[in-house]
């Protein structure tokens, strides 16, 4: 009896020891299992984000004839024929100028305006402006497509189709680059806006010198997106621009595609196409994911 | 409060007249800075918008003529077989390319939630598609999909070949969703990442003290404070759908025999191929009563949240 009892604390105490012990083996193994499932996972969702481009690539570096899978997609027995033949017999070159000017201008125009107006609706009084504002705002909430036939009719009368006006101006009504300048402004101290003007700053020095300086961070979002935006533009480019001259890359290569070019070409035309917007990218990741998380916070 | 009104009737009459005149001259400065912007939103925002609304009750020719036409073109949208054949295809479109964008996107926000070496990388990939045209990227897929490509090729290896997708008038619509998830997931990861944040993680702790699985956390801890997030992204990602274009105009151009001919599409041929401008914006109509309608619901689901 007593023998028992005095023994039984030691098996109770081993028992939770060696329990113990296997709980944090398990852990331990579920905890590597998770790390080992998450990477399958991730690895396999990387694949499928990046194969498309992959197979962009090496089929563009292929012959016209080489298109059936797997053996087309063999990273050898690759020559750059498609590239010189896309870039010499079409007006790549021309689109890509067409695309920048309709980017670059853009996105110079629209952090312009939207920085004045975001400027004024953080830090300005004058009559009407929330109801401004927030019929600004409201702007977001109708389709592209609503708006499309009645501002194609209005560029069309005030004769802007094919041109590079008709092309930018209806796109700098941007009611989202508005909203996005105005909230980031608003939160800057209003000391340093009322310091400037007793400082007899005039209040085109005040935007110049003081809001652009410190709005930084929110241009260079902004306007890697415009740029992202109008670089990747389809549908109005399209109604608007259809002279051969006046198209823009989207527009170009979804023309050659009905032109029934060689695959090889056509890839060759979307890899040239991509290779600018890669590389905004690049640069401005970061902002591209900030801007995206700030955006989406609104809604 | 009196006192402040006396205080300022009496003591401050110069500073108050100074402050008027550099109110009206703030108020000035402010309608300056907002007028480029103004000018520009009144001229290509809400006078298209409202004529988008008018113009369906015209018919209208480039150079000016307008014919009044009351409900004629609506009437006419009601009794086309290609308008409702439009609005089932958007519709399935829909109905495959959201579920299946909001599921990956939570998924790879799950699993990229948690700082670990590469996790950035990770990221900056699932968002790759996200930023590329699928006007682009669309001749691409229509190889990946065509007889001799890998996804074909692939199901015949397991039993499944047989016509290509893009030309099954029942396939075409799931391969052109499948490229529209494709394109979308990265964003929806990011959005649900930034909600995945500010989840508090005593929360999740709390819940394994008590013995709750990974399943379980997600379910009861996580889920829950994801639901406004998972909604807006529903909206953002449905609204999206509806206008999808790119894609479908490089890789199918509306076919085999109208089977993936979307709304957007109808809108496009009739306007900029027909030129019939005022059915086309009866078709502009009706895509932003959808519009309207799936906003409204967010707003009933989430106001019966709160």
């Amino acid at each position: 009896m007593t023998v028992t009892t005095a023994s039984r604390p030691t098996t109770v105490g081993q028992g939770v020891d060696s329990s113990a012990d296997a709980d944090r083996r398990r852990a331990r193994r579920g905890k590597r299992l998770r790390t080992t499932g998450r990477g399958v996972l991730l690895t396999l969702g990387s694949l499928v984000a990046v194969f498309p481009f992959y197979a962009m690539v090496v089929l563009s570096l292929k012959p016209a004839q080489a298109i059936s899978f797997p053996g087309s997609l063999t990273p050898w027995d690759l020559d750059g024929g498609a590239y010189s033949d896309i870039l010499g017999a079409q007006d790549i070159l021309r689109w890509t100028l067409n695309t920048a000017v309709y980017s670059v201008v853009s996105v110079v125009l629209v952090l312009l305006l939207a920085s004045m107006a975001g400027y004024a609706f953080a830090k300005k009084r004058f009559p009407g402006k929330e109801p401004l504002f927030w019929s600004f705002i409201a702007m977001v909430m109708v389709p592209y497509h609503v708006t499309l036939v009645p501002t194609f009719i209005l560029i069309a009368e005030a004769g802007g189709v094919d041109t590079y006006w008709g092309l930018i101006v209806p796109t700098l009504a941007n009611a989202q680059a508005v909203f996005l300048m105005r909230q980031f402004i608003q939160a800057l101290p209003d000391e340093l806006f009322e310091a400037a003007r007793l400082d007899g700053c005039s209040e085109w020095r005040v935007y110049v010198s003081i809001v652009l300086p410190l709005t930084k961070p929110i241009l260079a979002t902004l306007g890697i997106f415009v740029f992202l935006w109008h670089w990747n533009d389809f549908l109005w480019p399209l109604v608007i621009a259809q002279g051969t001259d006046m198209r823009t890359l989207t527009t170009g290569i979804a023309s050659l595609n009905q032109q029934q070019v060689p695959l090889n070409q056509l890839l060759a035309g979307s890899v040239v196409a991509l290779v600018p917007i890669f590389f905004a990218y690049l640069v401005g990741q970061r902002y591209v994911q900030e801007g995206v998380v700030m955006s989406g916070i609104k809604g | 409060m009196a006192t402040q009104l006396t205080a300022r009737k009496h003591g401050s009459a110069p500073p108050r007249r100074r402050r008027s005149v550099l109110a009206r001259h703030d108020a000035m400065a402010g309608l300056l800075f907002v007028l480029p912007c103004l000018v520009l939103f009144l001229v290509f925002r809400f006078g298209p918008a409202v004529a988008g609304g008018v113009l369906g009750f015209f018919d209208y020719t480039i150079g000016g003529t307008a014919e009044w036409k009351g409900l004629d073109n609506f009437r006419r949208l009601w009794e086309d077989p290609v308008f409702w054949s439009a609005l089932r295809v958007t519709l399935v479109y829909s109905l495959i390319a959201v579920p299946v964008t909001v599921a990956a996107a939570l998924g790879m926000a799950l699993l990229t939630r948690r700082a670990f070496r590469g996790v950035r990388f990770f990221r900056s990939v699932f968002f790759l598609p996200v930023i590329t045209s699928l006007v682009l990227a669309g001749a691409i897929f229509r190889w990946l999909f065509s007889a001799e490509g890998p996804w074909t090729t692939m199901l015949g290896w397991i039993g499944l070949g047989g016509t290509p997708w893009l030309e099954s008038s029942t396939m075409v619509i799931p391969a052109l969703a499948l490229v529209g998830v494709w394109s979308r997931f990265g964003y929806g990861m990011l959005i649900l990442l930034a909600a995945l944040q500010n989840v508090p993680r005593e929360l999740e702790e709390a819940a394994t003290v008590d013995g709750a699985g990974a399943w379980q956390r997600f379910r009861h801890v996580v889920l829950p404070q994801l639901r406004p997030a998972l909604f807006f992204l529903a909206v953002i990602e449905t609204t999206m759908s509806f206008q999808a274009f790119d894609a479908i105009y490089t890789m199918t151009g509306g076919g085999p025999a109208h089977a993936s001919f979307t709304l957007v599409f109808d809108l496009y041929e009739q306007g900029f191929k027909y030129f019939d401008l005022g059915y086309a914006g009866a078709i502009g109509v009706a895509l932003f009563i959808m519009t309207l309608v799936v906003a409204l619901i967010q707003r009933l689901l989430l106001g019966r949240d709160k």
